[in-house]
């Protein structure tokens, strides 16, 4: 059976997407068949960070409605092969989802793929709690800043009373906490929350620090997710949650700001 | 001048009136008996005032006293709309007569009329200082059952334990609302609303081991955040003394 996970969060650009690319890429290189479904429906942006945008003929909206079929819409992806992209529509609004029919494309889905990828509107609307509704894990993506925070506190309260799991009364939804956008340095000058302090408020499980990086704006606008990206912050930290995900221990890295030497300092580093 | 150590005050209370309807000592020995046991805790110690308008004059009051002081009742004194001279004899027998303002206490006058000739009698008796609680109709409050909640409570989720104290082990999240009809126990960090006593306890309480909320309120009385400052970030009890809450250093 498949693992179904939701990358969520409730507020607007934390990274959620950027996340789900490069989750689903990272699993699929170490051998998984990922499927990647935008639940965004009419603010399509999967698939441009996953660089597919040209290759979307049908989308998820026309699965559900029967105007085509799964292997009409899923675009395999060119890098890896075995992982595969549902791409939302941008025509259509979230009220074209509903839950049995969503129910029935993640059914087909889990017998052909080992992990389900659910990237998430923002928001607690209808759309958002359609990506989380057959959710098995949630990716809960955050900020370090408070209304970030807060607003993933209410997404976690959500996961936990509104999902299909919390419905059955079966066991609750697994819960990470993957924190993006880090700053060491802004933290160490109080201007940031810390790690501790986010995992103080929200009491989940920590799956990943992202650190700032230029590398995630170059990764998402070439369309290549910053995984790929080996050398970078950011396509490390992405590795390390990867290997988190798959159950191994990994230390967690970029956590405190380096301490710039005198030769970077004065050639810039 | 130093300050006397007394002062006489009239004040009103609500005395229970046992109606006497016959002078046969034994009958309502019997019919007292019956409706104590029906509710023992309700009648013990209450305080108690004997009208004796519809008995004898001839009745022996010495009896009726320890009548009812065996039925645990605690005897206050007799009253009625009886002559002068009785009033004058039972007063040298060694007890007080209480003087309704409208001579009797009839049963068709409205609570606060009862009140005021309450008042009025305890005043025309030169200041009787009865110090009597309150008597509680129900039985003690602090038999509320907890309500135990394992796990965070989330922004946007509202947890209500009605006619129980509510215990949670974890945090309430900012954005959060915490309330019960009797205590708030929360094991981690106070963030949201609580709200205590929702009903109306003014005993209920709030305890948590890290103070950060942002409204706390027992039986109508809140505080802001801006209130806290005695004892944020630390763990913390509220209470109400009279009107005011109170925060107290938990441990």
């Amino acid at each position: 059976m498949a693992r179904i996970i939701v990358v969520t969060s409730g507020k607007g650009g934390v990274g959620k997407t950027t996340s789900s690319a490069a989750i689903g890429i990272g699993l699929a290189l170490k051998g998984h068949k990922v499927v990647l479904i935008d639940f965004d429906i009419g603010l399509r942006n999967l698939d441009l960070i996953m660089g597919c945008e040209r290759r979307v003929v049908y989308d998820f909206v026309n699965v559900i409605n029967g105007e085509a079929t799964l292997n009409q819409a899923l675009i395999k992806d060119k890098r890896v092969s075995s992982l595969s992209i549902l791409p939302a529509s941008q025509t259509r609004d979230k009220d074209a989802l509903n839950k049995e029919n969503v129910g029935k494309v993640l059914e087909d889905l889990g017998k052909r793929f080992d992990y389900i990828i659910c990237d998430s509107p923002a928001g607690i609307e209808a759309g958002a709690m359609m990506a989380l509704y057959y959710a098995d894990e949630a990716i809960v993506t955050t900020n370090p800043e408070v209304s970030s925070v807060r607003d993933s506190d209410r997404i976690l309260g959500m996961l936990a009373s509104r999902s299909r799991r919390a419905e059955l009364g079966l066991e609750p939804i697994k819960e990470h906490l993957l924190l993006t956008r880090y700053s060491p340095k802004r933290v160490e000058e109080g201007e940031m929350l810390s790690v501790e302090d986010v995992e103080d408020i929200l009491a989940i499980p920590l799956l990943g620090v992202i650190p700032e990086s230029q590398a995630v704006l170059k990764a998402s606008n070439a369309g290549e997710p910053v995984i790929l990206d080996t050398e970078s912050d950011a396509g490390k930290a992405y590795q390390d949650v990867i290997d988190r995900l798959l159950g191994e221990t990994v230390e967690f890295r970029f956590l405190v700001a380096e301490k710039k030497g005198i030769l970077s300092r004065l050639f810039g580093g | 001048m130093a300050e006397a150590s007394i002062e006489f005050k009239g004040s009103s209370f609500t005395l229970s009136v046992l109606h006497l309807k016959t002078s046969r000592l034994s009958g309502f020995r019997d019919d007292l008996k019956t409706k104590v046991a029906q509710a023992p805790d309700f009648f013990y110690l209450v305080p108690i005032v004997v009208d004796i308008e519809r008995v004898d004059s001839s009745i022996d009051y010495q009896a009726v006293k320890l009548l009812v002081e065996e039925f645990k009742f605690t005897f206050v004194g007799f009253t009625g709309n009886v002559s002068k001279e009785q009033r004058k004899f039972i007063r040298e027998l060694g007890f007080s007569f209480i003087n309704s303002a409208n001579s009797s206490v009839n049963s068709s006058i409205s609570s606060t009329e009862k009140a005021e000739a309450t008042t009025k009698a305890v005043k025309a008796n030169e200041a009787i200082v009865v110090k009597v609680e309150q008597t509680k109709i129900f039985p003690q409050v602090s038999l509320f059952t907890d309500k135990i909640h394992r796990g965070q409570i989330r922004s946007g989720q509202q947890i209500y334990a009605k006619d129980q104290n509510l215990v949670i082990i974890g945090s309430v999240s900012a954005g959060a609302e915490v309330i019960a009809d009797g205590n708030i126990h929360v094991y981690g960090s106070l963030r949201g609303r609580a709200i205590a006593g929702a009903k109306g306890h003014h005993q209920a309480q709030i305890y948590c081991q890290n103070l950060e909320a942002e409204l706390v309120s027992i039986n109508g009385n809140y505080w802001l955040s801006e209130s806290m400052e005695q004892h944020w970030n630390s763990p913390a009890y509220i209470h109400l003394s009279d009107t005011e809450l109170v925060s107290s250093k938990l441990i």
